[in-house]
């Protein structure tokens, strides 16, 4: 695959058609933290009938997990099918002790792909590509939005359905994928980012009738607006594990508990079009019907695996990000360049501007063909290993982030003035080589496949 | 209710056109999109259609060229005749109304919808030639479209504000921008629309006689063309505490005070 197919690039002329009707004329009001991006969010997806994609998918899903439990329990499909009981451990994602001391999630605030299951992801190019091209034409202007779907459908909607009994698919699932309600996904916490398996403070203390969750999460995306929040906290059981190998849980909470907090929105550089926000729980009982992941207690290693594979659709999708941020960058930097007059020439003219485009070129070309061959190996059914994909994100994000500071460079004192919106595309795309794991991280997990370790 | 949509496909108005020096019209080779005025007659017909009835798109374009028409499939139109023949280069108003026409007979329509003018051309005579051609009553200008008992009510868009016409079926309408929200055409039918069906047809398909349409048939020629006349600079008023008053004065002079 060199080039988008003619399907996909009547898709990328609708999308681009929508955001430059809905979303460009909000870019201020979304940046200045006046509109919260969610309406623009639903309008997109109802415009485009991806809540009704998303929603048929869901019923799909869900009848399966229905059998699945069915067959199991060796009960009829239908039959409601109790969570776990407290106490049982049930992990969702082991800190490996072997590891323990390893940067184990790099973890995210990471787009993923929107809308994206297990059965949309199964050798379909085509699903994946109409995942994409929504992300690259919205981070053209506007990265945060991007930030804010991702998290909720790619991040929270995502653990539920994967982790999720069928019960907690109806209850939460299913209108998170059609983005009715918003979702957030905490596992990062003040004293933990990067470690934030192993460091993890928060904690599930197993009780009568299920668990108290205490402890606070920072940095989460969405967190001060979500409706449903996934929330990872560590089995607090008193056999005197060590804590960073006690097992990790994950929760589901919902906006209004007793105990549970949600701040306003925090001050940052940029990508302020994406609400981030701390949670603060204290004494939050919750019974086992919020607890994910029951049925993968059997198997150890599934929440290592699981969260690879989260890892991977996730960095595809930043490279996608990216792309979007380095195709607008380059295009207005273009325009600039032939128009920008001194010394009686277009500053086009001058071969340090010329340098400066070419290699704005140099890594658009470089990233498209990273979404491509992500495309490409999706649909012969070869997902990318883990390193693989980390190479992706920790070239993908740099670029952004340089090509967008070039661009504000190229423009002078313009390219440092909002009306030119670069510098909020070189603000926003400094944060892709921050969360989704960090660059250090990614290289980490590089070496790591490199070294064979 | 089966509904014909007249569609233009016309290059893309934002990058830079080009003019034929023989012909002096407009070049249209290479990839041509859904006039954005006709997204609006598109819209329109599905609203009308129905879920009984559909819609089938009418274009005339160069080299079977359908991109625009896939826009309009992927929107819901069910299908499309595309008319295409290097018979037709050099046509004006009045071929492509014959053409169109004949591809109409073949539908059978309740209602045939296109817009006031085109984004392109404005020539803006096409779609009545038709009606006429077809021998069907014809209502412009529509900013309002209803249909109930084989009848279409239309509120005409006239300069002083609008006329309540009545119409019975089949008829031709022509719809002015801004008359329904066009829709966005869905992921789904972006992908449906590679499947639906687009008859490609040509001069003799339809019958028509080579010779009466295309340079061959035209009756109207462009002699020439001249370049728009470049705006001029604004005047600027600087207030020196008397801005209104000449404000004022510059209004009069335009007699809109
Ligand atoms: C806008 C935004 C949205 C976010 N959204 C979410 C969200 O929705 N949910 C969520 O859970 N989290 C979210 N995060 C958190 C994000 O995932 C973390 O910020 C990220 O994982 C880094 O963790 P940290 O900030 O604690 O940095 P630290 O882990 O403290 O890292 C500090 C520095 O040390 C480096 N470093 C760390 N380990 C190593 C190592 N082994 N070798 C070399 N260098 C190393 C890092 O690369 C970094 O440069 C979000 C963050 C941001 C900025």
């Amino acid at each position: 695959m060199f080039e988008w197919t003619e399907e996909q690039v009547a898709v990328r002329a609708a999308v681009r058609r929508f955001v430059e009707a809905e979303v460009v004329p909000r870019v201020d009001d979304l940046e200045h933290g006046d509109l919260p991006p969610y309406d623009v969010i639903r309008a997109m997806y109802s415009s485009f009938g991806m809540d009704q994609l998303a929603r048929e998918r869901f019923e799909r899903t869900l009848a399966e997990r229905r059998a699945s439990e069915a067959r199991k329990a060796g009960a009829p499909a239908g039959a409601p099918l109790g969570a776990a009981t407290a106490g049982a451990a049930p992990s969702a994602v082991r800190s490996g002790s072997a590891r323990a001391e390893e940067p184990e999630l790099g973890e995210p605030g990471a787009p993923a792909v929107a809308g994206a299951d297990r059965s949309a992801r199964r050798g379909d190019a085509g699903s994946a590509a109409m995942t994409l091209i929504p992300i690259i034409e919205l981070c053209r202007h506007c990265p945060g939005i991007v930030t804010a779907m991702g998290v909720s459908v790619g991040l929270a909607a995502r653990t539920i359905m994967r982790r999720g009994t069928a019960d907690q698919m109806e209850r939460w699932g299913r209108d998170l994928v059609t983005f009715e309600k918003i979702g957030a996904w905490a596992i990062t916490e003040p004293g933990s980012g990067s470690d934030a398996l192993g460091g993890m403070q928060a904690s599930a203390r197993p009780v009568d009738g299920g668990y108290v969750l205490n402890g606070s999460k920072t940095f989460i995306t969405n967190g001060p607006y979500a409706d449903t929040v996934v929330f990872y906290a560590k089995l607090d059981d008193g056999t005197g594990t060590p804590r960073r190998s006690r097992p990790v849980l994950s929760f589901v909470l919902d906006r209004g508990m007793t105990g549970f907090e949600q701040s306003a929105p925090m001050r940052k550089m940029g990508l302020h079009s994406s609400p981030t926000g701390e949670l603060f729980l204290s004494d939050v009982h919750v019974g086992p019907d919020r607890l994910l992941g029951a049925e993968h207690e059997a198997s150890g290693s599934d929440g290592r695996q699981s969260a690879k594979e989260n890892f991977v659709a996730e960095r595809a999708g930043l490279a996608a990000m990216s792309l979007g941020v380095i195709e607008q960058c380059l295009a207005l930097s273009i325009d600039y360049a032939k128009n920008r007059m001194l010394w009686g020439k277009p500053i086009a003219d001058f071969q340090l501007v010329q340098l400066k485009l070419a290699k704005m070129e140099v890594a658009r070309l470089n990233v498209e063909n990273l979404v491509f061959r992500h495309l490409e190996m999706e649909a012969a059914g070869r997902p990318m290993s883990l390193a693989e994909a980390s190479a992706l994100k920790l070239y993908s994000a740099q670029a952004a982030s340089e090509v967008a500071m070039e661009a504000v460079q190229l423009m002078g004192g313009n390219g440092y003035m909002a009306e030119y919106r670069v510098e909020q595309l070189a603000r926003d795309a400094k944060v892709f080589q921050i969360y989704a794991g960090t660059d250090e991280i990614q290289v980490t997990h590089i070496a790591r496949e490199l070294l064979g370790r | 209710m089966n509904v014909v949509v007249c569609v233009k496909q016309i290059p893309d108005p934002a990058a830079p056109g080009a003019l034929d020096p023989q012909s002096h019209t407009l070049v249209r080779e290479g990839k041509l999109i859904l006039d954005d005025s006709d997204a609006y007659g598109v819209e329109m017909g599905l609203q009308l259609a129905g879920d009984a009835g559909e819609v089938t798109l009418v274009s005339m374009a160069p080299n079977q060229e359908v991109s625009g028409v896939r826009t309009a499939l992927a929107m819901g139109a069910a299908k499309a005749i595309v008319v295409s023949d290097p018979a037709l280069k050099g046509s004006d108003a009045l071929s492509t109304a014959k053409v169109l026409a004949k591809a109409i007979e073949r539908v059978g329509a309740d209602l045939i919808l296109a817009a006031t003018e085109s984004t392109d051309g404005y020539t803006g005579t096409t779609p009545v030639q038709v009606a006429e051609l077809l021998g069907l009553p014809s209502v412009t200008f529509a900013k309002k479209v209803t249909v109930s008992d084989g009848k279409v009510r239309v509120e005409r868009q006239t300069e002083a504000g609008f006329d309540e016409v009545e119409c019975p079926m089949p008829c031709l309408v022509t719809v002015t921008a801004g008359v329904v929200e066009p829709r966005y055409p869905s992921f789904k039918g972006i992908m449906a629309a590679k499947s639906k069906p687009v008859d490609q047809l040509t001069v003799a398909d339809l019958g028509l006689d080579a010779s009466s349409v295309g340079a061959a048939g035209a009756r109207q020629e462009i002699t020439s063309v001249a370049a728009a006349e470049a705006r001029g600079g604004g005047d600027i008023v600087v207030d020196e505490g008397d801005a209104h008053e000449r404000i004022v004065q510059f209004l009069e002079q335009l007699k809109l005070v």
